[in-house]
């Protein structure tokens, strides 16, 4: 049993060790690191399949697994085939469409696709974050902006070695963001007002009077039909790039998608594994008895969007240093709601939403690529976007076609063995 | 005090009433869904979807009345799939209303590419409802109150009357009661042989009318073509409105026109120009109202006991 034991620890240990590589690289559009990938998924797989006692048990669990992916394939061929009923009878050719959104956003601006993952992992993680603790912080967005704000209004004056000024514009950033869901958070405490008004109406006053800032910092007012930015921060303190350690990987990607992919374990961790992500999921499951349990639901619920803020505080002050260097007028960035849209897809599982995003940006910079090339509307993508989340999170649409399958199924079978007797 | 004379104006509280409009109707939807017992934050979308089938009907037609008739299909059809999401796919409300807004969006972008072939604001309109703005006799005759309450354009009037209707039904008709019966114990409701499922839809499809006035109210009477985004946040708003105003009609209204009075003062404000304050902090009125408003006013009330809630009877066959 131990030798099974050591071995199984081995198989993780290979994983981990040709994981963190692959990813590395295929990040950087080295597309050979699939097969690292590849590699270390397998030896995941089978370190599983040793724990799992007796034949059967490992099939019970590999059928399971598939079965989980199910419902994700089906729920984005469907939204991919009514993507393409849409795009025919508005006259536009689904083929060549879908062909261009995939090139583009999987190969060609694979790149762009990292690129816009980066901010969507924080704003879905934030967004998950109040969901495990009941809350809804729809306006995201609001401390998106703010954390774009504070890094810009730093960016542009500090002036100190980046070892310091980097962590202090995030740290910066994050107070920020957390100072701006404050106020819900305390009228959700003291008056009950629902945080969906409230974070909405804060993130609505920060997109309206973000323009103040910009023109105060270097926008320049007399061009009013072009997009208003500040000027570019200091180039001390941008995030490095892979290209220093990865030549061919592409010039404007930055280790913030690395930064992400660390906050989302560390949220991950905060939430399974200490005392404060234990109560912040007992009071998003039941306020009563995590009362009874001696639980302050008023402290959680402050905690819970105090640091929901400060993760999506984070998202903006990572866009500014990694991406934009600046702060740009045009405010649709929708990173509020598409991070919505992320941490429901991946039902709030911080790790989960590594994989939403990287979706989600996939189908942005295809969406782009092809809306370039095709000339299809690139609006179709968040046609598609909503419909896979519709599709993906009506569960019981699979429950009653899943049970009226197994009722023909089994009837049949019983109409099999009716005839054999 | 030359500040106040100055901002004060008739032509303020006409334009109070005016801006209201939008806000109401998407209110008056939010009484009905919340006292039906659902919470419905699709509304934003919801608004944005009938004002840009209001623009286009209209544009098509060229008839702005045949436009309010599409805005109000339009938003009763999306709001069917919201019901359909929320009460019998039983998806959590907050969430499919969410799910609703992000459809909205993409819709509305994608249907100004097919048919107008360009991004931000659509063709105009030849004419609009601005067209039939008309003086109740006699009543705009009183001093303040008349203007503004009434020599208004048809929508406007219309908000108005459906606040009335809306309390009516819900007070004294089998109907409402069957939709508050719904909020506050649906088991009881069902126990007495009425669908609850039902008068959810029911709830929910005359939400989405009165959304989709709103919206025809933003695109073809207030403006002549469709804009991207531009029902605002306003279907946000209605739901503090209706937090304000005690889940009633006449309380919503109330509470409504509070919000069109500080758009008003926000525009009126902004074109006087006397303080020197940049023009964004004006346009943030409306919201920042909103924080305040459901700050200072959402401990009084209590909502119905069931909203938000998802039913599943027991047994039942969907």
């Amino acid at each position: 049993m131990s030798g099974r034991h050591g071995m199984r620890v081995a198989l993780v240990v290979a994983a981990i060790l040709f994981a963190l590589p692959g990813a590395l690289l295929y990040l950087a559009s080295y597309f050979w690191g699939g097969w690292l990938l590849a590699a270390a998924a397998t030896l995941a797989v089978a370190a599983r399949l040793l724990s799992v006692r007796g034949r059967k048990a490992g099939i019970d669990w590999l059928k399971a697994l598939l079965s989980r992916a199910l419902i994700p394939v089906i729920g984005i061929g469907c939204a991919l085939a009514i993507g393409a009923i849409i795009m025919l009878a508005t006259g536009y050719d689904p083929a060549a469409s879908y062909a261009a959104l995939f090139y583009g956003g999987l190969v060609r601006n694979w790149s762009v696709s990292v690129l816009n993952a980066v901010p969507l992992i924080f704003t879905g993680l934030a967004i998950a974050f109040a969901f495990q603790g009941g809350l809804f912080n729809i306006g995201a967005e609001g401390q998106y902006y703010i954390g774009v704000i504070a890094a810009t209004w730093l960016g542009l004056r500090l002036d100190m070695p980046p070892q310091f000024s980097i962590p202090l514009i995030f740290v910066a950033g994050m107070v920020f963001g957390a100072a701006l869901n404050a106020i819900p958070a305390i009228l959700k405490v003291k008056t009950g007002a629902h945080e969906v008004v409230t974070t909405m109406m804060f993130a609505y006053t920060m997109k309206t009077i973000a323009p103040i800032f910009i023109r105060a910092n270097g926008g320049d007012p007399t061009h009013s039909s072009h997009p208003l930015t500040t000027d570019q921060i200091s180039d001390k303190v941008f995030l490095p790039l892979f290209k220093t350690f990865l030549p061919n990987a592409n010039y404007r990607l930055h280790v913030g998608i690395l930064l992400a992919i660390v906050t989302a374990l560390v949220v991950q961790f905060i939430l399974k594994r200490t005392n404060l992500g234990y109560k912040i999921r007992a009071v998003g499951c039941n306020p009563v008895a995590a009362r009874t349990l001696g639980i302050s639901v008023a402290w959680i619920t402050m905690a819970s969007l105090l640091i929901s803020g400060a993760i999506a505080g984070m998202a903006g002050v990572t866009q500014v240093l990694g991406l934009d260097h600046r702060m740009y007028g045009d405010l649709n960035a929708g990173y509020g709601w598409n991070g919505v849209s992320i941490a429901l897809l991946a039902r709030n599982n911080p790790v989960a939403i590594i994989f939403t995003s990287i979706l989600w940006g996939v189908l942005d910079a295809g969406g782009q690529y092809m809306a370039r090339t095709v000339h299809t509307p690139n609006a179709i993508i968040e046609i598609i976007k909503s419909i896979i989340l519709f599709l993906m999170l009506a569960e019981t649409i699979y429950e009653h076609f899943g049970s009226k399958i197994s009722a023909r199924l089994s009837s049949r079978r019983l109409q099999r063995e009716g005839g054999r007797s | 005090m030359s500040l106040f004379s100055s901002l004060l104006t008739p032509q303020l509280l006409e334009a109070a009433v005016r801006l209201s409009t939008p806000v109401t109707f998407a209110t008056l939807a939010a009484v009905v869904c919340e006292r039906s017992g659902v919470t419905n934050i699709a509304m934003e979308g919801v608004m944005l979807v009938g004002a840009f089938f209001a623009a286009w009907a209209g544009w098509i037609t060229g008839s702005p009345w045949i436009g309010v008739l599409g805005g109000m299909a339009a938003g009763a059809l999306f709001s069917l799939l919201f019901a359909w999401a929320a009460v019998s796919l039983h998806i959590n409300h907050v969430v499919a209303g969410a799910i609703m807004n992000i459809l909205s969006f993409g819709l509305t972008r994608y249907l100004m590419m097919v048919i107008y072939g360009r991004q931000g604001s659509s063709l105009a309109l030849a004419h609009t409802l601005q067209e039939y703005k008309f003086a109740v006799p006699g009543l705009s005759l009183i001093p303040y109150i008349g203007p503004a309450f009434f020599n208004q354009t048809p929508l406007v009037y219309l908000s108005m009357i459906s606040v009335i209707v809306l309390a009516w039904v819900l007070k004294r008709t089998r109907l409402g009661l069957s939709i508050a019966a719904s909020g506050e114990h649906p088991m009881a409701l069902e126990t007495l042989g009425r669908s609850v499922v039902k008068i959810r839809y029911t709830a929910i499809v005359l939400s989405g009318v009165l959304c989709g006035l709103g919206g025809a109210f933003l695109s073809i009477e207030n403006s002549d073509s469709f804009t991207e985004g531009m029902s605002g946040g306003r279907g946000f708003i209605a739901l503090a409105a209706n937090i304000a105003g005690g889940w009633t009609s006449g309380g919503g209204f109330l509470a409504s026109l509070f919000f069109g009075f500080v758009d008003a003062l926000q525009l009126r404000a902004q074109s006087l120009g006397i303080i020197r304050i940049p023009a964004e902090i004006f346009l943030a009125f409306p919201y920042v109202a909103t924080i305040i408003a459901v700050a200072g006013l959402v401990k009084r009330s209590r909502p119905p006991a069931a909203v938000g809630k998802d039913f599943k009877a027991e047994g039942g066959d969907e």
